[in-house]
Formats: C-alpha cells, sequence, structure tokens
C-alpha cells in the first residue's frame, strides 16, 4: 500500500517552489503569482570531469 | 552583416539557461542568427558548420561563456546584450535578497517550501534530486537524458517517501493550479490527470479548460515512467493520490503503450479504483482496458470527449460531413498544380498524430521523424510530395531551444514551402506555455502574410491550417493568437486532428480533380 498523505498534504497547502537551475521556469511560476526560490546550481567542480573524479576519491564532493 | 561575440572567462550558465537565452538573443532587433553557450567543443562544432567560430571562441576553453550573432551592427549587439544580462542572468533571490548554492540551503531558508523543480544535466540529476527528496520536497525533473536506472533509483526513493517524482523528461505538471515547466494555465475542476506525454496531458487539459470545467492536479510522470525498468512507480502512486484526493471525481490517464508488465499492473489499479477512470493507452486494446473498468479513449480528442461525457457535457469538433464540405469549399480556386501539404510542426506528438491521419487517405508522408523508416527525408530541409517536419527534433535544437520557446528554428521554413508551385496546404502548431515565447503567432504572422501575397501574385492559392495549443488562461491567450492567424487568413481547426483531417480532405479533392 503506498503513503499518499503527504502529497494529499501537497495538494491542500500553497505551493512554494524551489528552483534548481534555469531560472526562467522560476520567473514563469512568479508571473503566475507563486513564490518561486531560486537555486543557483553549477555543476560539482566547475563541470570539471577530472576533478570531480579526484575529489570524489578524496571524500570531498558531496 | 558582420559576427560580433562577447566573452565572459570563467562565467558558468547552465545550459537550459543559456538556450532560453539564445531565444531571446535571436528575438533582439539586427540579430539575424545567434548563439549563447559554454564555448564547449560540441557548440565550438555548432559555430564552426555555422562559420560563425572565430579564433577567439575557439581558443576559449569549457569554463567560458560565449554569445555571439551575425547582426546588422555592434551597437544593435550591444544593446542585446546588455539587455540579456539584464533580463536572463539577473539573479532570481527570495525577498530577503539571499542567493541560494543549494536545494539544502533554500529549503533551510524556506521551510514551508514543497515543491521542486529540477533542470541540470542529465548526468547530475539522481544527486539532485536525492538532496530534494530527503529535503521533504515533491519533485518536477525537466532534465532529460537520465539513464533509466537512475529513474528507477529516484523513483524508488520517492514512494519510500511518499513523494512525488514527476519526470525526469517531464515537460508538463499542473500542481495546485500552477503551471509547471512547459504547462498551459487552466482552469481548475474536478479531472486529475496522470501521464506519461506531456502534450497529451496539455492537449486534454486545454480542451477540458475550453469546455468550462478543469483539472483538480496534472501529474505528468515522465515519457519513461511506463518502460518496463522504471514499472510505471510514478503512475501507480499517482492514481493512489488522485483516487484519494476529495477535489479529483474522475482520473484520466494519457500515455502511450505500456510495457506489458506495467500494464498488467495498471489495469488492476483501474479495475480496483473506485473513481471513474478514462483511460487512453495509444495503442491499447478497446476490449483489455474496459475488461478493467476503465473507460477507453482511442485518442486524444476522445479522451477529452470521454472525460466530458462523465459530466453531462460534450466538445463539440466538425464532423466527417462538415470537415469535407469545408475542405471542398477551400479547394476552390486552388491551381491544378498545386497538390501537395507541407507540416511545419513545433510538437512530435501532433506531427506522428498528424501522419497517422493522413497516411491511409494520402498514401506515405515523407518526414525527418517518419512513420516508416523508408520515408525519412535524406535532408530535412528539402522536403518531398506531401512531407511533415518536427522542429523539435534533435537536428534543430542542438545548440538551439525547443521552437516552443524559440520559434526562429521553424521560420524559414514558411517562405521556402510557400515558394514551391506544387504546394497548396501548410499546416502549422503554436504552443502556449509561461515560459514559451510570449508572440508565438505575432512572430511568423508576416511571413504567413507574405507567402500568400507571394503565391496570390504568382496565380496560386496557398491554404495555411494552424492549431493552438493552449488556453485562454495562459499569459499569450489563446483566443488573442487565435484572431491574429483567423485575421491573416489562416484557417484555425479546434484541434490538430481536425486539422490534420481538413488538410488531408484537401489534397484528396486535389488529387482527385487532377
Amino acid at each position: 500500500m503506498m503513503d499518499i498523505g503527504k502529497i494529499l498534504d501537497l495538494f491542500k497547502s500553497e505551493l512554494v517552489v524551489i528552483n534548481v537551475g534555469s531560472h526562467t521556469f522560476a520567473s514563469a511560476l512568479e508571473k503566475q503569482g507563486y513564490t518561486a526560490v531560486q537555486v543557483d546550481w553549477v555543476p560539482p567542480a566547475g563541470g570539471d570531469k577530472k576533478l570531480q573524479e579526484i575529489l570524489k576519491i578524496m571524500g570531498g564532493l558531496h | 552583416m558582420a559576427i560580433y561575440v562577447k566573452i565572459e572567462k570563467n562565467r558558468y550558465i547552465d545550459s537550459l539557461q543559456t538556450l532560453f537565452t539564445t531565444a531571446l538573443l535571436n528575438d533582439h532587433e539586427g540579430i539575424e542568427i545567434g548563439y549563447v553557450n559554454m564555448a564547449n567543443t560540441a557548440f565550438k562544432e555548432v559555430l564552426r558548420k555555422e562559420e560563425m567560430l572565430l579564433p577567439e571562441i575557439e581558443a576559449l576553453s569549457d569554463a567560458d561563456f560565449v554569445m555571439v550573432a551575425r547582426c546588422t551592427s555592434q551597437k544593435l549587439f550591444d544593446e542585446a546584450v546588455a539587455a540579456i544580462n539584464k533580463d536572463a542572468f539577473s539573479v532570481s533571490t527570495d525577498r530577503s535578497g539571499t542567493s541560494f548554492r543549494t536545494i539544502q540551503e533554500a529549503k533551510a531558508g524556506h521551510p514551508e517550501a514543497n515543491i521542486c523543480t529540477i533542470a541540470v544535466p542529465g548526468e547530475y540529476v539522481l544527486e539532485e534530486v536525492v538532496k530534494a527528496l530527503d529535503a521533504g520536497l515533491h519533485c518536477v525533473v525537466f532534465s532529460n537524458n537520465v539513464p533509466l536506472e537512475d529513474e528507477r533509483k529516484m523513483k524508488e526513493l520517492a514512494v519510500e517517501k511518499g513523494l512525488l517524482c514527476m519526470g525526469p523528461d517531464c515537460g508538463v505538471a499542473n500542481i495546485n493550479g500552477a503551471a509547471l515547466v512547459l504547462a498551459s494555465i487552466n482552469n481548475r475542476g474536478p479531472f486529475g490527470i496522470c501521464g506519461a506525454s506531456g502534450t497529451g496531458i496539455q492537449h486534454v487539459a486545454a480542451i477540458l479548460h475550453e469546455c468550462e470545467t478543469g483539472i483538480s492536479q496534472a501529474i505528468g510522470t515522465g515519457g519513461n515512467d511506463l518502460k518496463e525498468p522504471v514499472g510505471g512507480l510514478m503512475m501507480q502512486l499517482g492514481i493512489s493520490a488522485l483516487e484519494a484526493d476529495p477535489d479529483t471525481k474522475y482520473i484520466i490517464l494519457i500515455s502511450r503503450k505500456p510495457a506489458d508488465s506495467v500494464l498488467e499492473v495498471l489495469l488492476k489499479k483501474i479495475g480496483s479504483c473506485k473513481k471513474p477512470v478514462v483511460v487512453f493507452f495509444m495503442g491499447c486494446d478497446k476490449a483489455l482496458i474496459e475488461k478493467h473498468g476503465g473507460i477507453f479513449a482511442s485518442n486524444l480528442d476522445d479522451c477529452a470527449e470521454k472525460a466530458l461525457n462523465l459530466i453531462g457535457k460534450t466538445f463539440s469538433l466538425d464532423t466527417e460531413q462538415e470537415i469535407r464540405a469545408l475542405a471542398g469549399k477551400i479547394a476552390e480556386g486552388v491551381n491544378p498544380k498545386q497538390k501537395y501539404l507541407r507540416g511545419l510542426y513545433t510538437g512530435g506528438t501532433y506531427m506522428d498524430e498528424a501522419m497517422r491521419t493522413m497516411e491511409p487517405v494520402l498514401g506515405p508522408v515523407w518526414s525527418n521523424a517518419p512513420l516508416k523508416s523508408q520515408f525519412k527525408l535524406e535532408n530535412s530541409s528539402v522536403s518531398k510530395e506531401n512531407t511533415c517536419v518536427d522542429y523539435g527534433e534533435e537536428e534543430f535544437t542542438k545548440g538551439r531551444p525547443h521552437p516552443a520557446i524559440d520559434p526562429s528554428v521553424r521560420r524559414p521554413a514558411i517562405l521556402k514551402e510557400a515558394g514551391d508551385p506544387e504546394v497548396a496546404v501548410i499546416l502549422l502548431d503554436f504552443i502556449l506555455t509561461p515560459p514559451g515565447h510570449m508572440e508565438p503567432v505575432g512572430y511568423v504572422l508576416d511571413d504567413i502574410k507574405t507567402a500568400m501575397d507571394m503565391a496570390k501574385a504568382e496565380g496560386r492559392k496557398l491554404v495555411f491550417i494552424g492549431t493552438i495549443l493552449g488556453t485562454d488562461a495562459d499569459l499569450q491567450n489563446k483566443k488573442e493568437q487565435s484572431e491574429k492567424l483567423q485575421e491573416a487568413g489562416v484557417v484555425v481547426c479546434k484541434t490538430n486532428h481536425t486539422a490534420s483531417r481538413l488538410a488531408t480532405e484537401i489534397i484528396k479533392i486535389l488529387k482527385e480533380r487532377a
């Protein structure tokens, strides 16, 4: 049996959105009158794959 | 026309944002064609093909950011860059002026937040979704190119926590009245939709809106949810939630045909559901759906109609007889040399539906994504006989946004097709959504008028048929967009299926006449 209590809570609540990535989706929600909180996401280690691997091995990338 | 460039070293802009920004750049006065991206190898390749790869761009690294355009003057290019920096890159913050670097920080700053939209490159999606779910947030994942095993993992975690994980590859979701990602703005009402096809959800919801009813919630599961490795986890959770939701009186399910094992699970769920369930699983057997108590729908229009019937309403579409009569009237005055149609689509689902409507009557339709592989166009910019082209396909969107956001990718095709003396009908679709282009019709209106005038001057009658996916509540307003098309002489049809039926009948009449 799936627990759907939290989904029913969402359906009853005021929507507050955290937007990760492109600002465009946050702006589109604000235009509709909803609250959008922006996370200015950047890839780990600036997108540098080699550096990400090294950091992972060193335990520095979470 | 010279090439101008603006470089910013060591500035990261995510890929989706660069696509939206490219759309803004291409909209600016004086810009013939422009691109915005990180200076990675793939982007340099795109610029090389466009003969825009200046030596200073070639010398850049992946960590550098570039705006480049063919433009009429340095002044106009500088103005475009300034406008983009102001409009697209002004950092969105919360009311206290704080900007957040991570989901955890944002949730700590806004404990009332309850849902998270995620649009990051596919390889990073799993870790961001896990962070959001761990923070107790429901998720809408727009990103695509997420491995199926990652999708399975994030959905198992979501189910375990009792949270929604809509997507990956979720194009459309409406929660509590908000249009998320690329959805339309809809009325609220008694219908809860759960679907794996974004366009399908948007189409049915728009018809419900037009008939003065609406949706309680629309849960987009993402296109891969009903595949074997993912097991329909989100559609199962969605059905359970909609069944328990007091504001949802009826449930609508929309998808391509699910994998057999997934279909079996879903049919059981439909069978035990206490609310009426309208089911459109493309290509699924009617008897099978009905045996499990579902209300069978044969296509998207029928899906909306079956839902409306539940509340004693109906969506009046043109009858076959009316379509034939209108086609006969439109075909009058068409030059005998004009005998083909050209469909220029921004929505792949719509092109697919159109070709399935056309082929049984007209024979094979050439396309960049044909129904049968032997009718694939060698060059998508060179049409043959009856042709449909999807401008949302990857070949057109490499380094460019989807045409719903940046319609410039489809624009040149209108005058090109209109210049072909054998073309009688041009079909166009337009998609409305809050992040989309604010004037999708206005953007091509001059080209449509020029095309009609050009044809007339050459003794031809060119027929334009258009459809608009969206609602009057959308920021672009469907009614206003539709009126602009009609004023220009475009035949506007209520649905994509009707538009393709009408086009098919016109071509059939012209063929018989010849």
